[in-house]
């Protein structure tokens, strides 16, 4: 298949995967509190893993071996300990000491998350732009 | 021999840079794709491909420049900022992305001056 538009491959993937990472981001803020899972356990944060993967296009010696796509590989569990907080009243409390299991969910920790990949999605974005400019410029040779 | 109308040395060069810009930018987009990915490294059009056109256009070697083919590979010059390992600077690839798109549309009118020279040369009146 030609390619019309150049680098949209790449650049669709980082979309894809940088949105992957924004609902992560906000599933754990969503979760801060959150004291008890499906599994009866308090939730715990979440974090998403990138990894390149070479385009399909690389067979033979196509202009564009080389470019590599960004995946997210895995989503993994942060296997850092919940917080305890003093609480007897509350049903998840342990009977025995009054403590409840709370996610620990840093609000800034996600905040910061956020920004580095919302300022990633932009700067894909600039790149897909450019991509329509060059392919509109190529085929427009011949013209005046 | 109609090959022979389009074997001006400009018009040869223009287009294996063509080649090259279209080629720098799909490198582009794949490092500002993996802005963050742990060890990524950049990569770019192999410097060597420059250094080769040149000789081709100082020789007037109009077959030489039709027959390169630019790669791409990793650039071993970028150094990681930090810890991760990812050589990528996100200020960098943009201003390189910008001034990649200067270059494509100073070719694509180069290609299309020349190909309007030539209609004009063949037909007399320029269309």
């Amino acid at each position: 298949m030609i390619q019309l538009i150049p680098g949209l491959q790449s650049t669709a993937s980082a979309l894809n995967a940088e949105r992957i990472r924004m609902e992560v981001v906000s599933q754990n803020i969503a979760n801060a509190n959150t004291t008890r899972g499906i599994d009866g356990k308090p939730f715990q944060r979440r974090q998403v893993v990138f990894e390149t993967v070479l385009s399909n296009q690389q067979q033979g010696d196509l202009p564009g071996s080389g470019v590599q796509l960004l995946h997210v590989a895995r989503i993994d569990k942060d296997q850092r300990p919940p917080r305890l907080i003093y609480s007897p009243g509350h049903p998840d409390a342990n009977p025995q000491t009054g403590m409840v299991e709370v996610p620990d969910i840093n609000i800034h920790e996600e905040m910061a998350d956020m920004i580095t990949s919302s300022r990633a999605f932009e700067a894909n974005l600039a790149v897909a732009k450019t991509s329509r400019n060059l392919a509109q410029q190529t085929l427009s040779i011949g013209k005046r | 021999m109609v090959n022979a109308i389009f074997d001006q040395p400009t018009y040869q060069a223009a287009k294996s840079m063509l080649d090259v810009t279209v080629l720098r930018h799909e490198a582009i987009s794949s490092n500002l794709a993996n802005l963050e990915t742990p060890n990524y490294k950049r990569i770019d059009v192999s410097p060597s491909f420059q250094a080769e056109l040149k000789q081709a256009v100082a020789a007037g070697d109009t077959d030489r420049m039709a027959a390169m083919k630019p790669s791409l590979g990793v650039d071993y010059t970028a150094t990681a900022s930090n810890r991760d390992g990812n050589t990528v600077q996100m200020e960098n690839e943009l201003l390189q992305m910008n001034q990649n798109s200067m270059e494509h549309s100073l070719e694509t009118q180069l290609i299309t001056g020349s190909l309007l020279r030539l209609r004009l040369a063949i037909t007399g009146h320029s269309a």
